[in-house]
């Protein structure tokens, strides 16, 4: 069974949890709680507890996600630590995704959605009012499951973030007074470039469009797109799944890296992904509910939850 | 996918051999009764469609042929009639295009060739109905010269244009990235129903509202201006404008649109860097549509103008509305026989290029951004 | 990097400057549905409103309007306001401005000061050239705030000095006579300076910068999508109210109302009358009526729709179901499309040529029926093989699998999955021909006012006959009115010769009241169609 209820697409990323949410609702309309396969067991909080040295990046309290009628998440509570990967992993329609975009806010498109709860960055609300959305997703960056550059050159697409935000000026207007950034765009162009693994392979074709390049290569440079504009958390939704397993493989190497720099969200379908590349992970079942969370490690060998030691060795899901 | 088809003999070749092929097996596959059946009755439909033309009153009797025909077929051999009858249906499709090119065509040949004109020693038939500005089908030299009303066209048309173009890609943009879900659908019926209202009810109110207000305002000798003729086309213009620039918008995907959210830059930057630029080709169709619109819109120009074909003074007053080429028609139809007819055809014949060129144009600079967006490019 | 801008996660409270911002743009919204109601004339521009004359008070508002403007802007230069402002206004902004102060310098150089063509072309020159620097050339919050609110402050300037009053005229002084006169000028100028400051003083509420560009944005999309559907509804209401009387003129109910009619053999009288629906036009009537016009437009809407439905549901599915998609596909849609696009006119010119010769040699019922259906077409087609293509291949493949033959398959499968798309297609088709005009006018058009004995019988004027065609019918092969074709030649025809009608313009706002609604009546039956099977497919 493939991950299919969080397309990029946002509308549909709302319907089809709705249509597609048989692990969600039975035929009857009733609640379903459980997955074939899946056992009942009451969660506990403890499971969910994860104690990390410093300041949370990321601290989440009682997310709760409506969409319509629907219950896609229920109170979930998690802090993310900074510069280290995180991976969320759980079913199809576990919610993950949806928890994924609640952190940057992209679930706002989605008209149907209603949130409750609170997330803070370094603390910081951003389930308030007057919260600059620019300023969040500037410093809250994001990559999605399938690769969507833009119809532009390699060029354009990278430099686009911080063009728009005003650091970087291009154009005619900015050459006839003298304040073109054109060499601080090579630079930023390269940089991020490298920092995706991606320079060696389009260094020379920076002015082609990017709807050119092979599934991998547009990933990687959604990601560097996603670098350029220097955010402090990454978030990544299935950045692999549809792409080759040597792709797949350059992307993980990648994420491994950038948990030097970066604090990394990963929402992955695969258990090996999750624990080749994460520091801590975060099972979701369904239902939507958090139901463990913990070092990678612990969460894989040992898990508390009898239903995640059973998904974890594919007994369901 | 391409519009023209790029011809080359050794590939046409083949296909004729693999259609005769097919026909080949078709003749020896079918049942002898249902083939004659289906033949009967493509024999009397051409030989009824002949005798139309030919404007005979014998048409009847294959006509009736032919629907016995059809009728004991579709009892019979439902599957191979069913079939002959959609393709003959098809086919009487790319023919009403055909009979309106021949017919306007052949209608037109008379006065065309009574404008020839000689350049260097060459007669160019039609020449004179572009080079001169005279319009008189009366009073000799008759002369039928079509530029007055081309001029009129042409101006009505950049008006209307103006007018649409800018407003229906607002719209557009307003209905398929803006508006809240209850707020659009209210709006894009609304649209649609301004598509609806019949020309000549705009004519109308432009006639007895807009028209002596007008002339009020700018102290105009008379009623009838290219500018308020030009501003109710374009207003008659938009819905086309707007649903089809709302399609091009909402065919962009969503992920391109939400990869530039995601970087943290607003609605609008996202609209103009991203969605309007990649949807760029549908909006340009959408606008020649609307362009082919104004430029076919009849009866708001007809009640509204003088319908005294004439050029304004100077060009681009734009305060004063002779006639268009499709007022002209409209107009001077019923009492015109002969040369002065035909000169109307002849402004059919160039309203009917124009616009099938617009339209052939549109589909194909949206079937370009089709695949553009397909990321085969 | 250069200007690489600073600002928090979270808005300071600048509740206080977006508090000024917003009242500008308040203002502006005011003065803009002043100079509305001035073009108007809902109010002349010398009537006295609050102790001043209107150009007075319009003058006075734009420059308080103006200086607010510009007075943001140069707060935020100093840092008295908090904005996140960009290094430049930008290209586009910077172009408008220039072409708009272009024009300014030319218009106040020619006309005020009355300088030769050199002269003003010099001044525009100049103008221009320094509001193009003053745009581009500062930072954001001067560059969009100064050239808006100067321009607002010089025109209000202009008309508190009385420069262009409420007696001011501009002739244009060409060949044929046309002039800007006050009362044109002024409330459309007003408008547009209010409209520049509007959205200057909108990009300071949103304080500049990407974000200030987006408000600034929205404000006229908003308001373009507010006119678009404030004109509609003018439209519509201006003719309903117009067309009320003449339409329920002499409207009586009860029992013995209405006029004796026959129908299926029984004679029995209506409980109602409404003349102007029941009526034609007859010197002894009391109140006119539409009547053959009705039931003409209703018979060219049958016999449209019997023509072109079948041909065009069975070219749909011969494209969609038969062809391969290959050339020959492709020629149909360029054909289709080309005929959809194909002017009205150009049908009626059709039909003359091709219809009119041969069936009666003459206007007729039939002629117009067939050229309204040509018109029809395409759009059956294209609408048809949209939904065709929309019945997932799935149902197709399983019926196949089934070993059902393909044209099994289309008739119980596709054609019923496919219905509701083809019936909204063509209720939406029928509204657009019923509306038509221009092909009947060449094809079928009859006289001016039809007296009520002209409405056409196609039922009962079939008969048999011993030569060939062996059937006729002299009723569709006669010359009959419609409504689009009647109120045409309402308009053209002038007052003498419908003098029988005793009212004329009332009669005409009926009869386009009638016509609206017949047609919108289409439209929002083809709409609220969509809507019903669309909610109803989302929900299954």
């Amino acid at each position: 069974m493939t991950e299919t209820t969080q397309s990029t697409d946002a509308e549909q990323a709302a319907e089809s949890t709705q249509t597609t949410g048989i692990d969600i609702e039975g035929g009857t309309g009733q609640p379903l709680e459980v997955t074939s396969g899946e056992t009942r067991e009451q969660t506990r909080d403890e499971w969910v507890e994860y104690e990390f040295d410093g300041a949370a990046k990321l601290a989440v309290e009682d997310l709760d996600v409506y969409y319509g009628d629907d219950h896609a998440l229920k109170s979930v509570s998690m802090e993310i630590p900074e510069n280290s990967v995180t991976a969320l992993i759980g079913p199809s329609g576990c919610g993950k995704s949806t928890f994924l975009r609640c952190l940057n806010r992209m679930n706002d498109r989605i008209k149907a959605a209603r949130i409750d709860g609170s997330v803070a960055l370094e603390g910081e609300e951003i389930y308030q009012d007057g919260v600059n959305l620019v300023e969040l997703r500037k410093r809250v960056g994001m990559v999605f499951q399938s690769p969507n550059p833009f119809p532009k050159s390699i060029r354009d697409n990278i430099s686009y973030g911080p063009r728009k935000h005003g650091d970087l000026e291009t154009g005619f207007l900015a050459g006839l007074l003298g304040r073109s950034d054109d060499d601080a765009v090579d630079d930023l162009v390269e940089r991020s470039l490298r920092q995706a693994a991606l320079w060696d392979e389009v260094q020379d074709r920076l002015d082609d469009n990017a709807l050119g390049l092979s599934g991998g290569q547009q990933q990687r440079l959604c990601i560097a797109r996603a670098l350029a504009t220097d955010p402090e958390v990454l978030l990544m939704d299935e950045p692999a799944s549809a792409l080759d397993p040597i792709a797949t493989s350059k992307i993980e190497d990648l994420v491994h890296e950038l948990a030097e720099d970066y604090t990394v969200v990963i929402v992955t379908h695969n258990m090996q992904q999750a624990a080749r590349i994460s520091d801590q992970t975060a099972v979701f079942l369904t239902g939507g509910e958090l139901v463990e969370y913990g070092e990678t490690e612990q969460v894989f060998e040992d898990p508390e939850s009898q239903r995640v030691e059973d998904y974890i060795s594919g007994k369901f899901g | 996918m391409t519009i023209l088809p790029q011809y080359d003999g050794a590939g046409l070749r083949t296909a004729v051999r693999r259609e005769l092929q097919r026909g080949r097996d078709f003749v020896d596959e079918t049942e002898p009764d249902a083939l004659v059946t289906v033949a009967v009755a493509s024999v009397s439909l051409l030989a009824a469609f002949v005798g139309f033309l030919a404007v005979s009153s014998l048409t009847a009797i294959p006509f009736a042929v032919f629907l016995v025909a059809t009728g004991y077929g579709w009892i019979r051999h439902q599957e191979l009639t069913a079939r002959v009858l959609t393709l003959t249906t098809t086919i009487s499709t790319i023919l009403i295009l055909g009979l309106i090119l021949v017919f306007i065509f052949a209608e037109a040949w008379p006065t065309v060739e009574y404008a020839t004109m000689t350049v260097f020693g060459i007669p160019i038939p039609g020449l004179r109905l572009f080079v001169e500005t005279r319009w008189s089908p009366v009073t000799p030299p008759i002369r039928y010269s079509l530029v007055p009303m081309i001029h009129g066209t042409v101006l009505v048309t950049i008006i209307a244009t103006a007018v649409a173009a800018p407003l229906g890609v607002a719209a557009a943009l307003f209905l398929s990235e803006i508006a809240p879900r209850t707020v659009r659908e209210l709006v894009k019926p609304g649209v649609e129903i301004l598509a609806g209202i019949p020309s000549i009810v705009y004519g109308f109110i432009g006639f007895t509202i807009l028209s002596p207000w007008a002339s009020d305002q700018f102290d105009i000798v008379g009623q009838g201006t290219y500018l308020f003729v030009g501003v109710v086309v374009g207003l008659m213009a938009l819905p086309t404008v707007v649903s089809v620039a709302e399609d091009a918008l909402n065919s962009v995907p969503e992920s391109m649109k939400s990869g530039s959210l995601a970087l943290g830059t607003t609605d609008w930057q996202t609209m103009t860097s991203i969605t309007l630029p990649a949807a760029f080709s549908g909006v340009s169709a959408a606008v020649l549509l609307g362009v082919g619109r104004a430029i076919g819109e009849t009866m708001a120009a007809t009640v509204m103008l003088r319908g005294s074909p004439g050029l304004t003074k100077p060009l681009y007053n734009v305060f004063y509305g002779n006639d268009t080429l499709t007022s002209l028609i409209a107009a001077n139809y019923g009492d015109a026989d002969g040369l002065q007819l035909s000169a109307l055809f002849v402004a059919g014949v160039i309203l009917f290029i124009t616009v099938l060129f617009l339209s052939i144009g549109s589909q194909y600079i949206e079937a370009r951004m089709r695949q553009k967006l397909g990321g085969t490019d | 990097m250069a200007g690489a801008v600073e600002s928090s996660l979270v808005n300071e409270d600048t509740s206080g400057t977006e508090t000024i911002a917003a009242s500008a743009v308040g203002l502006a919204a005011v003065l803009f549905a002043l100079s509305l109601a001035a073009l108007f004339e809902f109010v002349a521009i010398t009537d006295p409103i609050a102790g001043v004359s209107m150009v007075v008070l319009l003058g006075a508002l734009l420059v308080v309007l103006g200086a607010a403007v510009v007075a943001f802007g140069v707060g935020s230069r100093l840092g008295y306001v908090a904005t996140q402002p960009r290094p430049s206004a930008g290209l586009v902004a910077s172009v408008a401005f220039a072409g708009l102060w272009f024009v300014v310098g030319g218009l106040v150089a020619s006309q005020t000061l009355g300088l030769g063509t050199v002269g003003w072309g010099a001044t525009a020159l100049v103008t221009g050239g320094v509001a193009f620097a003053a745009t581009a050339l500062p930072r954001e919050d001067i560059g969009s705030t100064l050239p808006a609110g100067s321009l607002a402050i010089l025109t209000g300037v202009i008309f508190l000095a009385g420069i262009i009053g409420p007696s001011w005229v501009w002739d244009l002084g060409w060949e044929q006579q046309a002039s800007f006169n006050a009362e044109f000028a002024i409330p459309v100028v007003t408008a547009f300076c209010s409209l520049l400051a509007g959205w200057a003083s909108a990009k300071a509420y949103g304080g500049f910068g990407a974000r200030g560009r987006h408000v600034g944005a929205y404000v006229l999309v908003y308001l373009n999508a507010l006119s678009i559907i404030a004109v509609l509804f003018l439209l519509v209401a201006f003719t309903v109210l117009k067309g009320l009387p003449g339409l329920f003129n002499g409207l009586a109910f009860g029992p013995g109302a209405g006029p004796e009619t026959t129908l299926f053999g029984v004679t029995f009288t209506l409980p109602v009358s409404w003349p102007f629906v029941m009526n034609g036009v007859a010197l002894l009537n009391d109140i006119n009526g539409v009547l053959p016009a009705i039931v003409g437009t209703i018979w060219l809407v049958i016999g449209a729709v019997v023509f072109a439905v079948p041909l065009g549901v069975g070219a749909a599915v011969f494209i969609t179901e038969y062809a391969e998609r290959g050339r020959f596909t492709q020629v149909v849609e360029v054909a289709t499309n080309g005929l959809w696009s194909t002017p009205s006119i150009v049908f009626g010119l059709f039909g003359l040529a091709f219809l009119v010769p041969r069936l009666g040699n003459g206007k007729s019922l039939l002629a117009g029926m067939l050229t309204l259906g040509f018109m029809l077409l395409p759009l059956v087609v294209i609408t048809s093989r949209e939904a065709m293509l929309a019945v997932p291949d799935e149902y197709r493949d399983a019926s196949a699998a089934l070993g059902v033959s393909k044209w099994q398959t289309v008739r119980s499968i596709v054609l019923p999955a496919a219905l509701p798309g083809i019936v909204t297609g063509i209720i939406l088709g029928v509204g657009r021909i019923a509306g038509e005009t221009a092909p009947i006018l060449l094809t079928m058009s009859g006289s001016v006012a039809p007296p009520g004995s002209q409405t056409v019988d196609v039922i009962g004027g079939f008969e048999f006959t011993t030569a060939p065609p062996f059937v006729d019918n002299p009723e569709l092969l006669q010359a009959t009115s419609a409504l689009p074709y009647q109120l045409y030649s309402l308009i053209t025809a002038g007052v003498g010769q419908s003098s029988n009608i005793a009212n004329i313009d009332e009669f005409r706002w009926a009869t386009a009241l009638i016509l609206l609604v017949v047609v919108l009546s289409f439209y929002a039956v083809g709409i609220a169609t969509r809507y019903y099977f669309r909610r109803k497919l989302q929900h299954e």
